[in-house]
C-alpha cells in the first residue's frame, strides 16, 4: 500500500506544537515532552511504544480529554485549551478506549450508540438514522436490541466504534482497542478501521500489535515521552536495533524475513506473508538456474507426531478429566458436600440444560504444557476453573495430582498443589504492601514466617522483580501495569504449585511483558511444573505448548500435539488462525516450495535454509 | 453466569406492553403496586390477579423468565406467609395441635398478604422486562422534569440510574472472578467469627472497590469523549409521545381497574 498521498496544504487536522504534559506535581517526570507533530486528513497513523511511553496521554491530548501543560494542541484549527472548543473537538475527533465494557453507558446496544448524538443535541429522527447507519457500518445491526453484557469483547468494541461514528467524526482516535480481544475480534476491528479509513476518516491507532502497525501509513513511536520515530512503519521495522531499543518487536512475518536474511538468504524485507512466500521461492531458485520443483512426498503431508515427547507410561497424571460435564444452571457450590439429590432426581437426568463443558475427558501428564484453544464461550475458562476446584463438575470427576477436586477433606492439600492465574490477575491485588500480597497464599496455607519470607523472595525473583526492601514495602497499586502483573503472578507461584493454570496470561501485555512472561513459563516448564493455559495467540501456543486441546461449544473437538492439531483442517481452527510459520509453510507450498510443516519461526528458517542448500 | 443478577433485565420482544409509552407504563405500575396495599377482600384479590394476568398475556414474556425474576424473593414470601399463619391470633380457631393453633385471621393474612405481595412483584418485574432501562430512565426524567426548576438534577440522576443498571452484571461477574482467584490462593470465608470473617473479606472487597473505581474512571473518560456535558441541549433518541390509539385504551383500563377496586 502506498503512503498517504494527501496534499500537504491546509489539510492538517491535528497539530501539536511543543507540547509538554505531566500528571500530578511539576516534580514528576513529564509524561510527554516537547512533542511536535501534524496529522493530515485521511492519514492512518499508528502510535507505538512500550508501557508508560506516553501513548495514551498523546491521543487524549488530541480530543481535549487532556490539555497541554505547555505548548498548544489544535484540532481542526480549534485550540483544545479553550473551553468553548471542547464539544466541537470531541465531536470531530471521537475516541474508542481499551476496555469495551467501560464504554457502554446503558443496557441496550442501540441506546448506547445514541448516547453521543443525544449529548450533541441532534433531533431524535436523525439520531435513529445515525444509530442505524453506525451499527450497519460495524456489522452489528442484528444486535441493536441486545444487552452489551451478552456480547463478546470484540462485538462490544465494535459497538463502541459505532458509538463514536454516530457522532459523525472526521478523526477516530483508538486507544488500544484490540488489547483485550481474541484474534477474531482483533481482525474484525482491523477490517472496520481499514474500511473507515478508505471512507476518508483519519485514524490514529495506539497499539501493542506490530501487525496492526504495518497496516498504517505512518508510525509515531514514543520513548519515555518523546517522539523517537515518525515515518513509514516499514522503515522503522527495517532498523532492528531501533525496534529493540524502543521496546517493540517485529511483526511476525517480518521477523521471519529478517531471520532468513541473517541466515544468508536474500529475501525481501516484507511483513506481507504472500509477498514473503514469493520472495523466498524466488531466492531459492536464484543461482540454481532451474525452475523445476522438487516435490518430496514425505514432506508435503504432515508427519505423525513421533518426535513428540510422550509421557512415561505409568506416571500418575497431573490432571485428569473423566467424562466431565458442567452447567451453570445446575452447578453446586464447590464448598458444599455432594448431597443425595432430593426427590430422587439424579443430576444426570436433568436433560435440557446447556452445558458449559460436556463429557470432557483427557489426562495431562506431569510436566506437560497444555494449551486450551477455542472461540469465546467454548468452555475454556470453565475447564480451567474445574481444574482448580473453583467449580466442581455436575457429572464426572476431575483429579489433580491424584486428588479428587470434589473431595473437601483434601481441598487444602489441593490448593497447595494447584496455582490459578485468572484473566488480568493484577485485578486481584488487595494488600497494603507487595510483600503482604505475595505472602497471602503461603500464609493461608499456614507457612511459618521465615518460610513465607523465603517463598515471597523466591517468587518475586522468579517473576523478574528484585525483592528489594523498597519494593516489598510499596503498595501494589502504585506499580506500573506490567509490574502489577508480575506481583500477581508471584502471589500464585509463592505457593509452590506443581500445576499452574493460567487463563489468557498474555492479554493486555506489551511486547516486553509478553517476552518476559514467555521466559517465565519456560523456566517453570523446565522445573517440571505442569502448565495449563488458555491462549488466543496461536503463535504463543506453537511456541509454548506440547499439547493442545481444542474446545468448541463445551466439547473437546481436538486433542493432541500442536503439530497434529494445527495440521488438521478442523473448522474451529480456521476461526482461530494458525501460527505465522505454518501459514508461510502453506504459502510456500503454493509457490512450489514444499517443506515439512513448521510451527515456530526458528524451525521454518532452518528448514528453508536446508532446503536451499540441498538443491 | 451463576451469580448473574436479574435486576433490570430487559426481555427484547414486540408486544403491546413493550410498545406502550414508558411514562404511562411507569405510572400505571406504580399505581397498581400502591393499589395492592388496599386489597383486603377476596373479590379485590381476584380483580388484581386478573389485571396482572391480562398484563402478562399482553407482554409476550416467557413465564419462566418472569418467574425467575421473582424467585429470589419467593423464599422470603414463603417465610412471611408461615409467620403470618401461626402468629396472627385473630378470628376463629381453624386448627389446633396442643399449644399451636391456627386462626382464621392467620389464614387470611397468610394468603392475602402473600398473594398481594406476589402480584406487586410480578407487576414490577413486568415493567422491567418490557421496558428498556433507557426508556425507564427517560420516563423518570420526563415525569420529574418539573423538579429541575427546584434545582434537582433530574437528568443526571436518571443517567446515573441507567449506568447503575448497566454495571450490575459487570460488577457481579467481577466479584465472581475475584472470589475465584482468592479462593485459589487459599482464602477461606467459612467457620470464622465475625471479626475474622470481616478480615477475611478484605482480599475480596478491596479488589472489588478498586475495580469499581477503575470502571468509574474509565467510564467517566469515555462519557467525556462522547460530549456528555449534561447541558440543557441534550436530546433523546426515543421521543416520548402519548399516542391515543396505543396508550389510550391502556390508560382507560388502568382507570377502570382502580375504580372497580375502590368500589369492591
Amino acid at each position: 500500500m502506498p503512503a498517504a498521498v494527501a496534499p500537504r496544504s491546509n489539510t492538517s487536522c491535528i497539530e501539536l506544537s511543543h507540547v509538554d504534559f505531566h500528571y500530578g506535581d511539576d516534580g514528576d517526570a513529564p509524561a510527554l515532552h516537547d512533542i511536535c507533530l501534524r496529522i493530515e486528513t485521511g492519514e492512518h497513523v499508528c502510535v507505538l511504544g512500550g508501557n508508560g511511553s506516553g501513548k495514551s496521554t498523546l491521543v487524549q491530548l488530541m480530543n481535549a480529554l487532556l490539555v497541554p501543560c505547555a505548548g498548544t494542541a489544535t484540532v481542526f484549527g480549534l485550540d483544545t485549551a479553550l473551553p468553548d472548543a471542547v464539544a466541537p473537538i470531541r465531536q470531530q475527533a471521537a475516541m474508542v478506549f481499551q476496555h469495551p465494557e467501560d464504554q457502554m453507558t446503558t443496557s441496550i446496544v442501540a441506546d448506547d450508540v445514541a448516547f453521543g448524538p443525544e449529548n450533541l443535541g441532534i433531533p431524535s429522527k436523525q439520531i435513529a438514522q445515525r444509530v442505524d447507519d453506525a451499527l450497519a457500518t460495524v456489522e452489528m445491526a442484528a444486535f441493536a436490541q441486545a444487552d452489551p453484557a451478552d456480547l463478546s469483547g470484540g462485538q462490544q468494541q465494535r459497538v463502541a466504534i459505532a458509538g463514536a461514528l454516530a457522532m459523525h467524526p472526521r478523526v477516530l482516535l483508538l486507544d488500544e482497542p484490540g488489547a483485550m480481544l481474541d484474534a477474531a475480534g482483533r481482525s474484525m476491528i482491523q477490517r472496520t478501521v481499514a474500511q473507515l479509513n478508505r471512507k476518508g476518516i483519519t485514524i490514529v491507532h495506539v497499539t501493542h500489535f506490530m501487525d496492526e502497525a504495518l497496516r498504517a501509513t505512518r508510525a509515531i513511536i514514543l520513548e519515555r515521552g518523546r517522539i523517537a520515530f515518525d515515518g513509514d512503519p516499514r522503515e522503522a521495522f527495517a532498523q532492528p536495533e531501533l525496534i529493540t531499543r524502543l521496546e517493540l518487536e517485529l511483526p511476525p512475518y517480518l521477523d521471519i524475513a529478517v531471520r532468513l536474511q541473517e541466515a544468508g538468504l536474500a529475501v525481501a524485507q516484507t511483513g506481507d506473508p504472500h509477498e514473503l512466500a514469493r520472495s523466498i521461492a524466488g531466492a531459492l531458485r536464484v543461482g540454481r538456474g532451474e525452475r523445476e520443483a522438487i516435490i518430496d512426498p514425505s514432506v508435503a503431508r504432515p508427519r505423525t507426531a513421533a518426535a513428540l515427547r510422550t509421557p512415561a507410561a505409568g506416571a500418575a497424571p497431573a490432571v485428569r478429566f473423566d467424562d466431565v460435564s458442567f452447567s451453570y444452571a445446575t452447578a453446586r457450590s464447590p464448598r458444599k458436600r455432594a448431597r443425595a439429590p432430593l426427590f430422587g432426581r439424579t443430576r444426570r437426568a436433568e436433560a435440557p440444560t446447556t452445558f458449559a463443558l460436556e463429557h470432557a475427558s483427557f489426562t495431562i501428564a506431569p510436566g506437560t504444557t497444555c494449551a486450551f484453544i477455542g472461540r469465546t464461550g467454548s468452555g475454556k475458562s470453565t475447564a480451567m476453573e474445574l481444574a482448580c476446584a473453583l467449580k466442581v463438575p455436575v457429572a464426572g470427576t476431575v483429579d489433580v495430582e491424584g486428588i479428587d477436586t470434589a473431595d473437601l477433606e483434601r481441598r487444602r492439600e489441593l490448593r497447595r498443589r494447584v496455582g490459578y492465574v485468572s484473566q488480568l490477575p493484577e485485578r486481584q491485588l488487595f494488600a497494603e504492601t507487595v510483600y503482604d500480597d505475595v505472602a497471602f497464599g503461603p500464609r493461608n496455607l499456614g507457612c511459618a514466617p521465615d518460610e513465607t519470607d523465603r517463598l515471597v523472595h523466591e517468587a518475586l525473583r522468579a517473576c523478574g522483580l528484585e525483592p528489594t526492601e523498597a519494593l516489598l514495602a510499596r503498595s501494589p497499586f502504585a506499580l506500573s501495569g506490567g509490574q502489577q502483573r508480575s506481583v500477581a503472578l508471584a502471589g500464585v507461584l509463592a505457593m509452590k504449585p506443581q500445576v499452574v493454570v493460567l487463563d489468557e496470561p498474555m492479554a493486555g501485555l506489551d511486547p516486553i511483558g509478553r517476552a518476559g512472561l514467555a521466559r517465565l513459563l519456560g523456566r517453570l516448564k523446565r522445573a517440571g511444573v505442569t502448565l495449563l493455559l488458555v491462549s488466543h495467540s496461536m503463535d504463543d501456543v506453537a511456541a509454548l505448548a506440547d499439547r493442545v486441546i481444542a474446545l468448541d461449544a463445551g466439547r473437546v473437538v481436538a486433542d493432541g500435539a500442536p503439530r497434529d492439531i494445527f495440521l488438521q483442517d478442523t473448522p474451529v481452527l480456521a476461526d482461530l488462525g494458525a501460527p505465522a510459520a505454518l501459514v508461510l509453510t502453506r504459502l510456500l507450498a503454493d509457490e512450489g516450495v514444499n517443506l515439512d510443516a513448521s510451527l515456530v519461526p526458528a524451525d521454518l528458517v532452518e528448514k528453508v535454509i536446508r532446503h536451499g542448500a540441498a538443491r | 453466569m451463576a451469580l448473574r443478577a436479574s435486576i433490570g433485565q430487559y426481555y427484547s420482544a414486540s408486544s403491546p406492553l413493550h410498545r406502550l409509552d414508558p411514562r404511562a407504563k411507569l405510572a400505571a405500575t406504580v399505581a397498581f403496586m400502591a393499589s395492592c396495599f388496599f386489597v383486603h377482600t377476596g373479590a379485590q384479590l381476584v380483580l388484581a390477579a386478573a389485571a396482572v394476568l391480562a398484563a402478562i398475556c399482553a407482554a409476550h414474556v416467557p413465564m419462566g423468565r418472569l418467574l425467575s425474576q421473582i424467585k429470589p424473593i419467593a423464599l422470603f414470601l414463603v417465610v412471611t406467609s408461615i409467620v403470618n399463619l401461626f402468629f396472627v391470633q385473630t378470628g376463629a380457631v381453624v386448627a389446633a395441635w396442643g399449644p399451636v393453633s391456627i386462626h382464621a385471621g392467620g389464614v387470611e393474612a397468610a394468603v392475602l398478604y402473600t398473594a398481594r405481595f406476589f402480584l406487586l412483584l410480578l407487576a414490577g418485574s413486568l415493567l422491567m422486562l418490557t421496558t428498556t432501562p433507557t426508556a425507564i430512565t427517560d420516563a423518570i426524567e420526563r415525569v420529574f422534569a418539573p423538579l429541575e426548576r427546584l434545582g434537582v438534577l433530574v437528568g443526571q440522576a436518571s443517567t446515573i440510574l441507567s449506568i447503575a443498571l448497566r454495571f450490575v452484571p459487570t460488577l457481579s461477574r467481577e466479584a465472581e472472578h475475584i472470589l475465584a482467584a482468592q479462593t485459589a490462593r487459599g482464602a477461606d470465608l467459612e467457620n470464622k467469627g465475625a471479626l475474622a470473617f470481616a478480615r477475611a473479606c478484605v482480599p475480596l472487597v478491596v479488589p472489588l472497590f478498586s475495580s469499581a473505581l477503575r470502571h468509574a474512571d474509565n467510564l467517566g473518560r469515555a462519557m467525556d469523549a462522547r460530549c456528555y456535558m449534561s447541558g440543557p441541549a441534550r436530546t433523546h433518541y426515543h421521543e416520548l409521545k402519548l399516542d391515543v390509539r396505543r396508550d389510550g385504551p391502556f390508560i382507560a383500563l388502568v382507570a377502570v381497574y382502580l375504580g372497580v377496586l375502590a368500589i369492591l
